[in-house]
């Protein structure tokens, strides 16, 4: 995509995250690794009024669960600037990155990608991002890696497994911060192929309701998944008498 | 009986001690909302000893000897150093509560500390990641995320490389 005046880059309703208007409209991050793609992605630099140049890259909804939510207009992503994510399921860190991107310097992503074939993309592209700590593990186990991750504000899963909701409520016990919040990814014939994907939804966000999540709210991912649904919700709400 | 927690961070071991055991009920709500407040939950533990890492090399070993559940060296002195001596021929009077149930057996085995693996310590453990920085005084803001991030760095790579036939471990 061309950049230069021509662009104009305005934030999107979720802070950290932007939306090129051009010749057509794109969902964009802004690069904290200035003059370098990822995955091959495309580049968009747009000048300042003083002069300096800031560069974002483009955010592919078919390629990424998180960037399909958002245009499927998902209330809350509960990534912003600043926040610490426990991300499972990085595979080679292509929405990684973004979401390092959003959180910028102040915030950390725990990436956990058990495949050491994509592991060792995630580890390369963690070498230029050093918000991304990158951990080749099962998150199967959390234990294994409790000697590398802080407590974090939300958890993202997209890790595709029959027992998801399991693998992250063990996470969740482990990492996630009593209020804290779960964006998780469910790919319907990866738990159950046998029955349809709205009983399949319905039944994996029971099993999150019984290990102390609470589901605020669930989109799918249509067009640019199939059965496919994004559920987010908060971790232990804390019962704040202030807020009232 | 006192009792105390074992919490492995990446900049070193910590060892906590329970000063309020008899008030804690598992899960109770209690314990899960004082954990929220610094203030409250260091009524219930304080920090008895921390050990940082010598090193990359050291830290990268005691990471791989936890998760195979085995004492490193670095551990045993630790805990010899800092957990109150039993009396010879007399049982240990403290309790060590340890995350990793298999970790907490080989303890107990090699070192004769009675340990506990259970969720009464898992929720302690919640509470010192949570302030972890701020009940070592060593650790400066950001230093514990810097040692996360190398260690991180240190044992991926090392697991990538260690996987010589570059076959994927596919999950069943």
């Amino acid at each position: 995509m061309k950049g230069g005046a021509k662009v104009v880059v305005e934030p999107h309703r979720h802070e950290g995250v932007f939306i090129a208007r051009g010749k057509e409209d794109a969902l964009v991050t802004k690069n904290i690794t200035t003059g370098e793609s990822v995955y091959g992605e495309k580049r968009v630099s747009v000048d300042q009024e003083d002069g300096t140049k800031v560069e974002y890259r483009v955010w592919n909804p078919f390629r990424s669960k998180i960037a399909a939510a958002i245009l499927g207009g998902v209330d809350n992503i509960w990534i912003k600037p600043g926040s610490k994510v426990l991300y499972l399921g990085a595979a080679s860190g292509t929405t990684v990155s973004h979401v390092a991107d959003i959180v910028g310097p102040t915030g950390i992503v725990y990436a956990v990608e058990f495949s050491h074939r994509s592991g060792r993309d995630l580890v390369n592209m963690a070498k230029k991002r050093t918000n991304v700590i990158p951990i080749i593990e099962d998150a199967r186990r959390p234990e294994k890696y409790r000697m590398l991750v802080g407590m974090v504000d939300t958890v993202f899963a997209d890790v595709a497994q029959p027992d998801q909701a399991r693998i992250v409520a063990h996470n969740g016990k482990y990492f996630l911060k009593n209020g804290g919040h779960f964006v998780i990814s469910i790919k319907a014939n990866c738990i159950d192929s046998t029955v349809e994907a709205p009983v399949v939804f319905a039944r994996e966000v029971k099993k999150l309701q019984q290990e102390g999540f609470k589901p605020a709210e669930q989109i799918t991912l249509e067009p640019y998944e199939r059965d496919h649904a994004v559920v987010v919700g908060a971790y232990r709400a804390v019962k704040d008498k202030k807020e009232k | 009986m006192t009792s105390f927690v074992l919490f492995e961070s990446a900049s070193g071991y910590a060892l906590f001690e329970q000063t309020d055991t008899d008030e804690i009920g598992q899960l109770a709500d209690k314990l899960q909302n004082s954990v929220v407040d610094l203030e409250r939950f260091s009524q219930i533990v304080r920090l008895k000893a921390f050990m940082p890492f010598s090193s990359a090399e050291n830290a990268l070993e005691n990471i791989r000897a936890v998760n195979e559940g085995t004492v490193h060296e670095t551990l045993k002195n630790f805990l010899e150093m800092n957990l109150p001596k039993a009396k010879p021929g007399k049982k240990s009077k403290c309790m060590l509560g340890v995350i990793d149930s298999k970790l907490a057996s080989t303890i107990a085995e090699e070192l004769s500390i009675p340990c506990e693996s259970n969720d009464t310590v898992l929720e302690i453990s919640r509470g010192i990641r949570l302030h972890f920085s701020r009940f070592v005084s060593e650790l400066k803001d950001g230093d514990l995320e810097k040692t996360q991030l190398g260690l991180a760095h240190n044992y991926s790579r090392s697991k990538v490389k260690f996987n010589v036939n570059k076959v994927d471990n596919m999950i069943i």
